[in-house]
Protein backbone atom coordinates (compact mmCIF):
# COMPACT_ATOMS: atom_id res chain seq x y z
CA UNK A 1 0.00 0.00 0.00
CA UNK A 2 2.44 2.64 1.05
CA UNK A 3 4.69 1.22 -2.42
CA UNK A 4 1.53 2.11 -4.01
CA UNK A 5 0.88 5.62 -2.66
CA UNK A 6 4.87 6.94 -3.08
CA UNK A 7 4.64 5.58 -7.07
CA UNK A 8 1.40 7.40 -7.60
CA UNK A 9 2.77 10.46 -6.07
CA UNK A 10 6.16 10.07 -8.30
CA UNK A 11 4.44 9.27 -11.42
CA UNK A 12 2.22 12.30 -10.77
CA UNK A 13 5.07 14.65 -10.38
CA UNK A 14 6.87 13.08 -13.43
CA UNK A 15 3.62 13.47 -15.48
CA UNK A 16 3.12 17.09 -14.30
CA UNK A 17 6.60 17.90 -15.49
CA UNK A 18 6.86 16.08 -18.66
CA UNK A 19 5.99 18.58 -21.62
CA UNK A 20 3.49 16.42 -23.89
CA UNK A 21 0.96 17.07 -20.42
CA UNK A 22 1.62 20.61 -20.60
CA UNK A 23 0.92 21.32 -24.22
CA UNK A 24 -2.65 19.32 -24.00
CA UNK A 25 -3.52 21.13 -20.80
CA UNK A 26 -2.22 25.02 -22.13
CA UNK A 27 -3.75 23.87 -25.54
CA UNK A 28 -7.02 22.93 -24.04
CA UNK A 29 -7.29 25.86 -22.05
CA UNK A 30 -6.94 28.48 -25.08
CA UNK A 31 -9.47 26.39 -26.67
CA UNK A 32 -12.04 27.06 -23.34
CA UNK A 33 -11.03 30.76 -23.54
CA UNK A 34 -11.30 30.84 -27.28
CA UNK A 35 -14.98 29.36 -27.27
CA UNK A 36 -15.89 32.93 -25.67
CA UNK A 37 -15.03 34.45 -28.79
CA UNK A 38 -16.95 31.81 -31.04
CA UNK A 39 -20.20 32.08 -29.04
CA UNK A 40 -19.92 36.04 -29.40
CA UNK A 41 -19.78 35.61 -33.51
CA UNK A 42 -22.78 32.78 -33.31
CA UNK A 43 -26.29 33.75 -33.06
CA UNK A 44 -27.44 30.22 -31.04
CA UNK A 45 -27.62 30.92 -27.76
CA UNK A 46 -24.05 31.84 -26.86
CA UNK A 47 -23.63 29.56 -23.44
CA UNK A 48 -24.60 26.67 -25.17
CA UNK A 49 -22.32 26.61 -27.93
CA UNK A 50 -19.87 27.56 -25.30
CA UNK A 51 -20.75 24.60 -23.27
CA UNK A 52 -20.77 22.27 -25.75
CA UNK A 53 -17.45 23.37 -27.22
CA UNK A 54 -16.02 23.56 -24.43
CA UNK A 55 -17.27 20.32 -22.87
CA UNK A 56 -15.62 18.50 -26.18
CA UNK A 57 -12.23 20.42 -25.84
CA UNK A 58 -12.16 18.95 -22.06
CA UNK A 59 -13.07 15.38 -23.18
CA UNK A 60 -11.02 15.31 -25.54
CA UNK A 61 -7.90 16.81 -24.29
CA UNK A 62 -7.83 14.26 -21.11
CA UNK A 63 -8.50 11.71 -23.25
CA UNK A 64 -5.62 12.45 -25.20
CA UNK A 65 -3.08 12.92 -22.25
CA UNK A 66 -4.83 9.44 -21.08
CA UNK A 67 -3.68 7.35 -24.35
CA UNK A 68 -0.61 9.58 -24.99
CA UNK A 69 1.06 9.24 -21.62
CA UNK A 70 -0.76 5.97 -20.95
CA UNK A 71 1.20 4.19 -23.95
CA UNK A 72 4.35 5.49 -22.49
CA UNK A 73 4.03 5.50 -18.44
CA UNK A 74 5.29 2.28 -18.53
CA UNK A 75 6.17 1.44 -22.24
CA UNK A 76 9.24 4.34 -21.81
CA UNK A 77 9.74 3.28 -18.35
CA UNK A 78 11.00 0.01 -19.48
CA UNK A 79 12.35 1.36 -22.92
CA UNK A 80 14.70 3.48 -21.14
CA UNK A 81 15.53 1.06 -18.09
CA UNK A 82 14.15 3.70 -15.44
CA UNK A 83 11.99 0.36 -14.63
CA UNK A 84 15.42 -1.76 -13.45
CA UNK A 85 15.59 0.40 -10.45
CA UNK A 86 12.27 0.76 -8.56
CA UNK A 87 11.05 -2.72 -9.45
CA UNK A 88 14.32 -4.84 -8.00
CA UNK A 89 13.42 -2.63 -4.85
CA UNK A 90 10.98 -5.26 -2.41
CA UNK A 91 8.58 -3.73 -4.42
CA UNK A 92 5.63 -6.20 -5.32
CA UNK A 93 5.52 -5.59 -9.81
CA UNK A 94 1.26 -5.31 -9.05
CA UNK A 95 1.90 -2.28 -6.70
CA UNK A 96 4.57 -0.39 -9.10
CA UNK A 97 1.65 -1.27 -11.78
CA UNK A 98 -1.27 0.33 -9.73
CA UNK A 99 1.04 3.25 -8.71
CA UNK A 100 1.79 3.94 -12.08
CA UNK A 101 -1.89 3.88 -13.62
CA UNK A 102 -3.41 5.74 -10.41
CA UNK A 103 -0.61 8.85 -10.93
CA UNK A 104 -2.02 8.93 -14.29
CA UNK A 105 -5.55 8.63 -12.78
CA UNK A 106 -4.28 11.55 -10.55
CA UNK A 107 -2.73 14.13 -13.27
CA UNK A 108 -6.07 13.79 -15.19
CA UNK A 109 -8.41 14.89 -12.40
CA UNK A 110 -5.69 17.30 -11.63
CA UNK A 111 -5.89 18.43 -15.38
CA UNK A 112 -10.03 17.96 -15.53
CA UNK A 113 -9.94 20.76 -12.46
CA UNK A 114 -7.92 22.71 -13.72
CA UNK A 115 -9.66 23.19 -17.34
CA UNK A 116 -12.76 23.03 -15.51
CA UNK A 117 -12.01 26.51 -13.08
CA UNK A 118 -11.20 28.06 -16.49
CA UNK A 119 -14.60 27.10 -18.07
CA UNK A 120 -16.36 27.88 -15.04
CA UNK A 121 -14.31 31.22 -15.30
CA UNK A 122 -15.39 31.90 -18.62
CA UNK A 123 -18.80 31.78 -17.95
CA UNK A 124 -18.90 33.58 -15.01
CA UNK A 125 -16.80 36.33 -17.08
CA UNK A 126 -19.63 35.97 -20.04
CA UNK A 127 -22.36 35.70 -17.12
CA UNK A 128 -23.56 32.82 -18.64
CA UNK A 129 -25.19 29.69 -17.75
CA UNK A 130 -24.47 29.61 -14.46
CA UNK A 131 -27.15 29.64 -11.84
CA UNK A 132 -27.22 31.25 -8.60
CA UNK A 133 -26.96 29.25 -5.53
CA UNK A 134 -30.06 30.39 -3.95
CA UNK A 135 -32.25 31.84 -6.53
CA UNK A 136 -33.84 34.90 -5.66
CA UNK A 137 -31.26 36.59 -3.23
CA UNK A 138 -29.87 39.73 -3.88
CA UNK A 139 -26.09 38.23 -3.79
CA UNK A 140 -25.33 34.75 -4.50
CA UNK A 141 -22.51 32.38 -5.79
CA UNK A 142 -22.94 31.23 -9.40
CA UNK A 143 -22.52 28.10 -9.83
CA UNK A 144 -22.11 25.38 -12.90
CA UNK A 145 -25.64 23.61 -13.46
CA UNK A 146 -25.46 20.31 -12.01
CA UNK A 147 -24.98 17.93 -15.57
CA UNK A 148 -21.94 20.27 -16.74
CA UNK A 149 -20.35 19.01 -12.80
CA UNK A 150 -21.47 15.62 -13.63
CA UNK A 151 -19.67 15.80 -16.89
CA UNK A 152 -17.10 16.48 -15.26
CA UNK A 153 -16.75 13.41 -13.40
CA UNK A 154 -17.81 11.18 -16.51
CA UNK A 155 -14.54 12.44 -18.26
CA UNK A 156 -12.67 11.29 -15.56
CA UNK A 157 -13.75 8.49 -15.70
CA UNK A 158 -13.82 8.22 -19.44
CA UNK A 159 -10.78 9.33 -19.45
CA UNK A 160 -8.56 6.70 -16.73
CA UNK A 161 -10.89 4.09 -18.53
CA UNK A 162 -9.20 5.01 -21.80
CA UNK A 163 -5.69 5.68 -20.03
CA UNK A 164 -5.60 1.76 -18.56
CA UNK A 165 -6.76 0.43 -21.97
CA UNK A 166 -3.88 2.36 -23.34
CA UNK A 167 -1.64 1.21 -20.45
CA UNK A 168 -2.99 -2.65 -21.17
CA UNK A 169 -1.84 -2.01 -25.12
CA UNK A 170 1.42 -0.75 -24.40
CA UNK A 171 2.19 -3.80 -22.50
CA UNK A 172 1.96 -6.19 -25.43
CA UNK A 173 2.72 -4.16 -28.19
CA UNK A 174 4.74 -1.13 -29.17
CA UNK A 175 4.30 2.74 -27.95
CA UNK A 176 2.60 4.40 -31.60
CA UNK A 177 0.56 0.95 -31.79
CA UNK A 178 -0.79 1.28 -28.30
CA UNK A 179 -1.50 4.82 -28.88
CA UNK A 180 -3.19 3.80 -32.58
CA UNK A 181 -5.42 0.91 -31.04
CA UNK A 182 -6.54 3.41 -27.88
CA UNK A 183 -7.64 6.06 -30.45
CA UNK A 184 -9.46 3.78 -32.32
CA UNK A 185 -11.06 1.90 -29.38
CA UNK A 186 -12.28 5.39 -27.86
CA UNK A 187 -13.88 6.63 -31.57
CA UNK A 188 -15.53 2.88 -32.08
CA UNK A 189 -16.65 3.29 -28.35
CA UNK A 190 -18.24 6.52 -29.05
CA UNK A 191 -20.15 5.35 -32.27
CA UNK A 192 -20.95 2.36 -31.54
CA UNK A 193 -24.27 2.90 -29.91
CA UNK A 194 -25.81 4.75 -33.10
CA UNK A 195 -23.36 2.41 -35.46
CA UNK A 196 -26.16 -0.01 -33.61
CA UNK A 197 -29.18 1.83 -33.61
CA UNK A 198 -28.60 2.10 -37.25
CA UNK A 199 -28.25 -1.33 -38.83
CA UNK A 200 -31.13 -2.44 -36.85
CA UNK A 201 -34.27 -3.88 -38.85
CA UNK A 202 -36.09 -0.93 -40.29
CA UNK A 203 -40.09 -1.31 -38.97
CA UNK A 204 -42.88 0.71 -40.23
CA UNK A 205 -46.58 0.14 -40.47
CA UNK A 206 -47.55 -0.94 -43.99
CA UNK A 207 -51.82 -1.62 -44.17
CA UNK A 208 -52.46 -0.96 -40.58
CA UNK A 209 -49.53 -3.83 -39.27
CA UNK A 210 -46.02 -3.62 -38.36
CA UNK A 211 -43.76 -4.83 -40.63
CA UNK A 212 -39.98 -5.08 -41.59
CA UNK A 213 -39.38 -2.44 -44.33
CA UNK A 214 -35.73 -3.12 -44.72
CA UNK A 215 -33.03 -4.95 -43.58
CA UNK A 216 -29.74 -4.36 -43.53
CA UNK A 217 -26.79 -6.19 -44.90
CA UNK A 218 -26.70 -9.87 -42.54
CA UNK A 219 -23.16 -9.66 -42.39
CA UNK A 220 -22.76 -6.15 -41.64
CA UNK A 221 -25.29 -6.17 -38.74
CA UNK A 222 -23.66 -9.13 -37.13
CA UNK A 223 -20.09 -7.27 -37.41
CA UNK A 224 -21.88 -3.90 -35.72
CA UNK A 225 -23.72 -5.78 -32.93
CA UNK A 226 -20.83 -7.76 -32.60
CA UNK A 227 -18.34 -4.46 -31.74
CA UNK A 228 -21.08 -3.26 -29.92
CA UNK A 229 -21.53 -5.81 -27.50
CA UNK A 230 -17.73 -6.29 -27.02
CA UNK A 231 -16.24 -2.91 -26.93
CA UNK A 232 -16.82 -0.43 -24.20
CA UNK A 233 -19.66 2.21 -25.30
CA UNK A 234 -18.27 5.53 -24.41
CA UNK A 235 -21.17 7.16 -25.18
CA UNK A 236 -22.49 6.69 -21.86
CA UNK A 237 -20.19 9.43 -20.45
CA UNK A 238 -21.21 12.04 -23.07
CA UNK A 239 -24.09 14.10 -21.24
CA UNK A 240 -23.04 17.38 -22.81
CA UNK A 241 -26.16 17.94 -24.58
CA UNK A 242 -28.12 17.29 -21.33
CA UNK A 243 -25.37 19.74 -19.98
CA UNK A 244 -26.38 21.94 -22.52
CA UNK A 245 -30.05 22.02 -21.96
CA UNK A 246 -29.44 22.07 -18.01
CA UNK A 247 -31.47 18.71 -17.75
CA UNK A 248 -30.97 17.45 -14.25
CA UNK A 249 -29.56 14.02 -14.64
CA UNK A 250 -30.98 11.13 -12.35
CA UNK A 251 -28.97 9.52 -9.36
CA UNK A 252 -29.35 6.40 -10.55
CA UNK A 253 -28.07 7.00 -14.42
CA UNK A 254 -24.90 8.81 -12.93
CA UNK A 255 -24.18 5.88 -10.69
CA UNK A 256 -25.43 3.23 -13.34
CA UNK A 257 -22.56 5.04 -15.67
CA UNK A 258 -20.12 5.42 -13.02
CA UNK A 259 -20.01 1.20 -12.20
CA UNK A 260 -19.88 0.26 -15.95
CA UNK A 261 -16.73 2.41 -15.95
CA UNK A 262 -15.46 1.36 -13.00
CA UNK A 263 -15.87 -2.48 -14.04
CA UNK A 264 -14.35 -2.26 -16.73
CA UNK A 265 -10.87 -0.46 -15.99
CA UNK A 266 -11.17 -3.28 -12.83
CA UNK A 267 -11.31 -6.02 -15.56
CA UNK A 268 -8.65 -4.41 -18.02
CA UNK A 269 -6.52 -3.49 -14.38
CA UNK A 270 -6.84 -7.93 -13.59
CA UNK A 271 -5.77 -8.19 -17.48
CA UNK A 272 -2.61 -5.97 -17.28
CA UNK A 273 -1.59 -7.03 -14.14
CA UNK A 274 -1.34 -10.64 -15.26
CA UNK A 275 0.51 -9.70 -18.25
CA UNK A 276 2.68 -7.75 -15.94
CA UNK A 277 3.54 -10.09 -13.92
CA UNK A 278 5.21 -12.56 -16.41
CA UNK A 279 6.90 -10.06 -18.39
CA UNK A 280 10.28 -10.04 -19.04
CA UNK A 281 11.65 -6.31 -18.40
CA UNK A 282 14.88 -6.04 -20.62
CA UNK B 1 24.14 -15.88 -0.64
CA UNK B 2 22.55 -16.51 -4.04
CA UNK B 3 22.15 -19.85 -5.84
CA UNK B 4 22.12 -20.35 -9.30
CA UNK B 5 20.93 -23.46 -9.78
CA UNK B 6 21.09 -25.04 -13.66
CA UNK B 7 19.60 -21.96 -15.04
CA UNK B 8 18.99 -21.34 -18.66
CA UNK B 9 17.00 -18.48 -20.26
CA UNK B 10 16.49 -18.63 -24.09
CA UNK B 11 14.85 -15.42 -25.77
CA UNK B 12 12.91 -15.97 -29.14
CA UNK B 13 14.55 -14.17 -32.02
CA UNK B 14 13.72 -13.19 -35.25
CA UNK B 15 9.77 -14.02 -37.43
CA UNK B 16 9.90 -17.64 -36.58
CA UNK B 17 10.83 -16.96 -32.69
CA UNK B 18 13.57 -19.53 -32.76
CA UNK B 19 14.97 -20.39 -29.58
CA UNK B 20 18.09 -18.80 -28.73
CA UNK B 21 19.73 -19.68 -25.19
CA UNK B 22 21.64 -16.13 -24.13
CA UNK B 23 22.63 -18.76 -20.78
CA UNK B 24 22.94 -22.19 -20.52
CA UNK B 25 22.66 -24.96 -17.56
CA UNK B 26 24.42 -22.11 -15.42
CA UNK B 27 24.68 -23.38 -11.88
CA UNK B 28 26.95 -20.71 -9.12
CA UNK B 29 26.84 -20.21 -5.80
CA UNK B 30 27.67 -16.70 -4.93
CA UNK B 31 28.86 -16.68 -1.34
CA UNK B 32 28.06 -14.41 1.52
CA UNK B 33 30.81 -11.72 2.33
CA UNK B 34 32.90 -12.28 -1.19
CA UNK B 35 33.80 -10.17 -3.61
CA UNK B 36 32.42 -11.91 -7.23
CA UNK B 37 33.96 -11.35 -10.49
CA UNK B 38 31.92 -12.14 -13.24
CA UNK B 39 33.65 -11.75 -16.74
CA UNK B 40 32.82 -12.42 -20.37
CA UNK B 41 33.40 -10.98 -23.60
CA UNK B 42 29.91 -8.59 -24.41
CA UNK B 43 26.87 -11.13 -25.13
CA UNK B 44 27.86 -13.38 -23.38
CA UNK B 45 24.64 -13.49 -21.00
CA UNK B 46 26.34 -11.57 -17.64
CA UNK B 47 23.55 -8.79 -18.13
CA UNK B 48 20.64 -11.49 -18.94
CA UNK B 49 22.04 -13.51 -15.92
CA UNK B 50 22.42 -10.85 -13.41
CA UNK B 51 18.91 -9.50 -14.68
CA UNK B 52 17.60 -13.24 -13.65
CA UNK B 53 19.12 -12.53 -10.02
CA UNK B 54 17.13 -9.05 -9.41
CA UNK B 55 13.79 -10.47 -10.85
CA UNK B 56 13.77 -8.73 -14.48
CA UNK B 57 13.25 -11.45 -16.00
CA UNK B 58 12.25 -15.20 -15.39
CA UNK B 59 14.80 -18.15 -15.78
CA UNK B 60 13.53 -20.24 -18.53
CA UNK B 61 14.45 -22.81 -17.09
CA UNK B 62 16.00 -24.06 -13.45
CA UNK B 63 15.98 -21.75 -10.33
CA UNK B 64 17.88 -18.76 -8.34
CA UNK B 65 17.34 -18.33 -4.60
CA UNK B 66 18.42 -15.18 -2.93
CA UNK B 67 18.61 -15.04 0.94
CA UNK B 68 16.43 -18.22 0.41
CA UNK B 69 13.48 -16.59 -1.40
CA UNK B 70 12.76 -17.44 -4.98
CA UNK B 71 14.29 -14.29 -7.59
CA UNK B 72 10.55 -14.12 -8.53
CA UNK B 73 9.29 -12.84 -4.90
CA UNK B 74 9.47 -9.32 -4.09
CA UNK B 75 11.04 -10.89 -0.47
CA UNK B 76 14.62 -12.22 -2.59
CA UNK B 77 15.39 -8.11 -2.95
CA UNK B 78 14.53 -7.27 0.76
CA UNK B 79 18.94 -5.50 1.80
CA UNK B 80 19.70 -6.36 -2.42
CA UNK B 81 21.00 -3.30 -3.86
CA UNK B 82 21.33 -3.25 -7.55
CA UNK B 83 23.20 -1.44 -10.20
CA UNK B 84 22.13 -1.86 -13.96
CA UNK B 85 24.03 -1.85 -16.90
CA UNK B 86 23.70 1.97 -18.31
CA UNK B 87 21.05 3.53 -16.06
CA UNK B 88 18.70 6.00 -16.34
CA UNK B 89 16.14 7.94 -15.23
CA UNK B 90 12.91 9.75 -16.36
CA UNK B 91 12.69 13.18 -17.77
CA UNK B 92 11.40 16.52 -15.78
CA UNK B 93 12.76 15.47 -12.07
CA UNK B 94 15.66 16.05 -10.29
CA UNK B 95 18.41 14.19 -8.65
CA UNK B 96 16.94 14.41 -5.38
CA UNK B 97 13.40 13.77 -6.35
CA UNK B 98 14.58 10.74 -8.06
CA UNK B 99 16.65 9.19 -5.26
CA UNK B 100 14.15 10.19 -2.58
CA UNK B 101 11.82 8.05 -4.42
CA UNK B 102 13.60 4.77 -4.75
CA UNK B 103 14.34 5.02 -0.86
CA UNK B 104 10.73 5.13 -0.06
CA UNK B 105 10.46 1.77 -1.93
CA UNK B 106 12.63 -0.01 0.36
CA UNK B 107 11.82 -2.34 3.31
CA UNK B 108 13.41 0.47 6.02
CA UNK B 109 12.92 3.88 6.93
CA UNK B 110 15.80 5.62 5.08
CA UNK B 111 16.22 8.91 6.92
CA UNK B 112 17.75 12.38 4.95
CA UNK B 113 21.22 12.08 6.01
CA UNK B 114 21.43 8.99 5.07
CA UNK B 115 20.16 9.88 1.75
CA UNK B 116 22.71 12.61 1.05
CA UNK B 117 25.76 10.05 2.79
CA UNK B 118 24.82 8.02 0.23
CA UNK B 119 25.16 10.62 -2.81
CA UNK B 120 28.52 12.44 -1.01
CA UNK B 121 29.94 8.71 -1.16
CA UNK B 122 28.67 8.49 -4.75
CA UNK B 123 30.17 11.74 -5.86
CA UNK B 124 26.98 13.21 -7.01
CA UNK B 125 25.73 15.16 -3.87
CA UNK B 126 27.02 18.63 -5.42
CA UNK B 127 24.31 17.94 -8.67
CA UNK B 128 21.37 16.74 -6.67
CA UNK B 129 19.37 19.63 -7.65
CA UNK B 130 19.75 19.17 -11.14
CA UNK B 131 17.26 17.32 -13.71
CA UNK B 132 18.98 13.86 -14.32
CA UNK B 133 18.26 14.27 -17.74
CA UNK B 134 21.02 17.26 -17.82
CA UNK B 135 23.79 14.43 -16.16
CA UNK B 136 26.30 13.20 -17.86
CA UNK B 137 26.72 9.18 -18.17
CA UNK B 138 29.06 9.28 -15.46
CA UNK B 139 26.78 11.09 -13.33
CA UNK B 140 23.98 9.32 -13.92
CA UNK B 141 25.90 5.89 -13.07
CA UNK B 142 26.39 7.87 -9.66
CA UNK B 143 23.00 8.46 -9.24
CA UNK B 144 22.71 4.71 -9.59
CA UNK B 145 25.51 3.87 -7.38
CA UNK B 146 24.18 5.99 -4.56
CA UNK B 147 20.87 4.53 -4.84
CA UNK B 148 21.78 1.11 -4.94
CA UNK B 149 23.58 1.51 -1.57
CA UNK B 150 21.05 3.23 -0.05
CA UNK B 151 19.26 1.57 3.03
CA UNK B 152 22.68 -0.08 3.86
CA UNK B 153 22.19 -3.77 1.63
CA UNK B 154 23.98 -6.62 2.22
CA UNK B 155 24.28 -7.86 -1.13
CA UNK B 156 25.61 -5.75 -4.18
CA UNK B 157 24.43 -6.40 -7.72
CA UNK B 158 26.59 -4.01 -9.91
CA UNK B 159 26.40 -4.80 -13.75
CA UNK B 160 29.17 -3.08 -15.63
CA UNK B 161 30.29 -0.59 -12.88
CA UNK B 162 33.00 1.34 -14.42
CA UNK B 163 31.86 1.20 -17.90
CA UNK B 164 31.10 4.49 -18.97
CA UNK B 165 33.44 6.02 -16.76
CA UNK B 166 36.71 8.29 -16.95
CA UNK B 167 39.91 6.72 -15.37
CA UNK B 168 39.29 8.87 -12.09
CA UNK B 169 35.98 7.87 -11.85
CA UNK B 170 37.18 4.37 -12.34
CA UNK B 171 39.81 4.69 -9.36
CA UNK B 172 36.43 6.42 -7.19
CA UNK B 173 34.27 3.65 -7.71
CA UNK B 174 37.31 0.94 -7.14
CA UNK B 175 37.51 2.40 -3.51
CA UNK B 176 33.71 2.51 -3.23
CA UNK B 177 33.32 -1.68 -4.05
CA UNK B 178 36.74 -1.86 -1.85
CA UNK B 179 34.87 0.12 1.26
CA UNK B 180 31.71 -2.19 0.61
CA UNK B 181 33.91 -5.34 0.61
CA UNK B 182 35.72 -3.94 4.55
CA UNK B 183 32.23 -3.78 5.36
CA UNK B 184 31.66 -7.12 4.12
CA UNK B 185 28.82 -7.10 1.96
CA UNK B 186 28.56 -9.78 -0.65
CA UNK B 187 29.24 -8.26 -4.33
CA UNK B 188 28.93 -9.46 -7.34
CA UNK B 189 29.84 -7.30 -10.70
CA UNK B 190 30.26 -8.39 -14.08
CA UNK B 191 32.76 -6.69 -16.25
CA UNK B 192 34.11 -7.14 -19.72
CA UNK B 193 37.05 -6.15 -18.97
CA UNK B 194 39.66 -7.93 -18.03
CA UNK B 195 41.78 -5.64 -16.67
CA UNK B 196 39.56 -4.71 -13.34
CA UNK B 197 39.18 -8.58 -12.04
CA UNK B 198 42.98 -8.78 -9.97
CA UNK B 199 42.07 -5.82 -7.62
CA UNK B 200 38.40 -6.52 -6.65
CA UNK B 201 37.80 -9.95 -6.85
CA UNK B 202 38.10 -12.79 -4.51
CA UNK B 203 36.67 -15.38 -6.57
CA UNK B 204 36.23 -14.86 -10.55
CA UNK B 205 33.40 -16.62 -12.70
CA UNK B 206 33.42 -16.44 -16.50
CA UNK B 207 31.10 -16.77 -18.81
CA UNK B 208 31.16 -17.36 -22.51
CA UNK B 209 28.74 -18.04 -24.77
CA UNK B 210 25.69 -18.25 -21.90
CA UNK B 211 28.25 -21.19 -20.47
CA UNK B 212 30.14 -21.19 -17.15
CA UNK B 213 33.61 -21.61 -17.96
CA UNK B 214 35.63 -21.02 -14.83
CA UNK B 215 34.58 -20.61 -11.39
CA UNK B 216 37.07 -20.16 -8.44
CA UNK B 217 39.10 -18.06 -6.18
CA UNK B 218 41.16 -15.77 -7.28
CA UNK B 219 44.65 -17.55 -5.78
CA UNK B 220 43.71 -21.44 -7.70
CA UNK B 221 42.94 -19.41 -11.10
CA UNK B 222 46.14 -17.32 -10.54
CA UNK B 223 48.14 -20.75 -10.11
CA UNK B 224 46.71 -22.13 -13.20
CA UNK B 225 47.37 -19.01 -15.18
CA UNK B 226 50.61 -19.22 -14.86
CA UNK B 227 50.71 -22.98 -15.70
CA UNK B 228 48.77 -22.45 -18.85
CA UNK B 229 51.33 -19.47 -20.38
CA UNK B 230 49.47 -18.60 -23.39
CA UNK B 231 51.54 -16.54 -26.00
CA UNK B 232 49.29 -13.38 -26.48
CA UNK B 233 51.18 -9.47 -25.88
CA UNK B 234 47.85 -7.47 -25.67
CA UNK B 235 47.28 -7.96 -21.71
CA UNK B 236 50.16 -7.16 -19.05
CA UNK B 237 49.58 -10.12 -16.76
CA UNK B 238 49.31 -14.07 -17.07
CA UNK B 239 45.86 -13.45 -15.38
CA UNK B 240 44.61 -11.12 -18.13
CA UNK B 241 46.50 -13.32 -20.54
CA UNK B 242 44.92 -16.32 -19.61
CA UNK B 243 41.76 -15.15 -19.23
CA UNK B 244 41.52 -13.39 -22.60
CA UNK B 245 42.52 -16.86 -23.83
CA UNK B 246 39.94 -18.72 -22.27
CA UNK B 247 37.84 -16.44 -24.01
CA UNK B 248 38.87 -16.89 -27.29
CA UNK B 249 39.04 -20.50 -27.46
CA UNK B 250 35.42 -20.86 -26.21
CA UNK B 251 34.64 -18.30 -28.54
CA UNK B 252 35.89 -19.79 -31.42
CA UNK B 253 35.61 -23.84 -30.25
CA UNK B 254 31.43 -24.39 -30.83
N1 LIG C 1 15.52 -9.06 -24.48
C1 LIG C 1 16.28 -9.80 -25.29
N2 LIG C 1 15.74 -10.33 -26.41
C2 LIG C 1 16.48 -11.10 -27.24
N3 LIG C 1 17.77 -11.39 -27.04
C3 LIG C 1 18.37 -10.89 -25.95
C4 LIG C 1 17.65 -10.06 -25.02
N4 LIG C 1 18.51 -9.70 -24.03
C5 LIG C 1 19.69 -10.28 -24.32
N5 LIG C 1 19.63 -10.99 -25.47
C6 LIG C 1 20.72 -11.76 -26.08
O1 LIG C 1 21.30 -12.57 -25.10
C7 LIG C 1 22.71 -12.61 -25.24
C8 LIG C 1 23.38 -12.18 -23.96
O2 LIG C 1 23.19 -10.81 -23.74
P1 LIG C 1 23.68 -10.07 -22.44
O3 LIG C 1 23.26 -10.84 -21.26
O4 LIG C 1 23.25 -8.65 -22.50
O5 LIG C 1 25.27 -10.14 -22.59
P2 LIG C 1 26.40 -9.40 -21.76
O6 LIG C 1 25.78 -8.63 -20.66
O7 LIG C 1 27.28 -10.49 -21.26
O8 LIG C 1 27.13 -8.52 -22.72
C9 LIG C 1 23.04 -11.70 -26.41
O9 LIG C 1 23.22 -12.53 -27.55
C10 LIG C 1 21.83 -10.86 -26.58
O10 LIG C 1 21.64 -10.52 -27.92
MG1 LIG D 1 25.85 -6.65 -20.29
Amino acid sequence: MKNILYTILYSFKEIKNSKIFYFFLIFALILISGSYFVSQISFINEGRIMVDFSIFSITIFNVFIGIFIGSSVIYDDIEKKSIFLSITRPVKRVDYLLGRVFGLAVAVVFSTIIMMIIFYGVLLLMHKFVIPARPGAHFSILLLPQPVIIQAVFIIVESVFISAVSILFSLITSKALASILSILIFFIGNTSSKMNALVRPVRGIINGKLQIIHRPNHVLAAIVHFIYAVLPNFSVFNVSTQAAYKVFLSGRMISNAIVYGISYIVVILIIASLIFLRKDLS
Amino acid sequence: MIEIDNVTKFFREGFFGIRKNAVENLSLLIEKGKVTGFFGPNGAGKSTTIKMIVGLIRPSSGVIKVNGYDSGDFRSRIGLGYLPENPSFPRGLKGIEIINYYGKLLNVKVAKNEIHEALKISGIFYAKDTYTHKYSKGMTQRLALAISILGNPEILIFDEPLSGLDPVGRKEFKDIIYKLKDKGKTIFFSSHILADSKELCDKISLLVKGKLIKNSSLADIEKEAEENKPVQAEYSTPLEEYLYDLMLRNKTEN
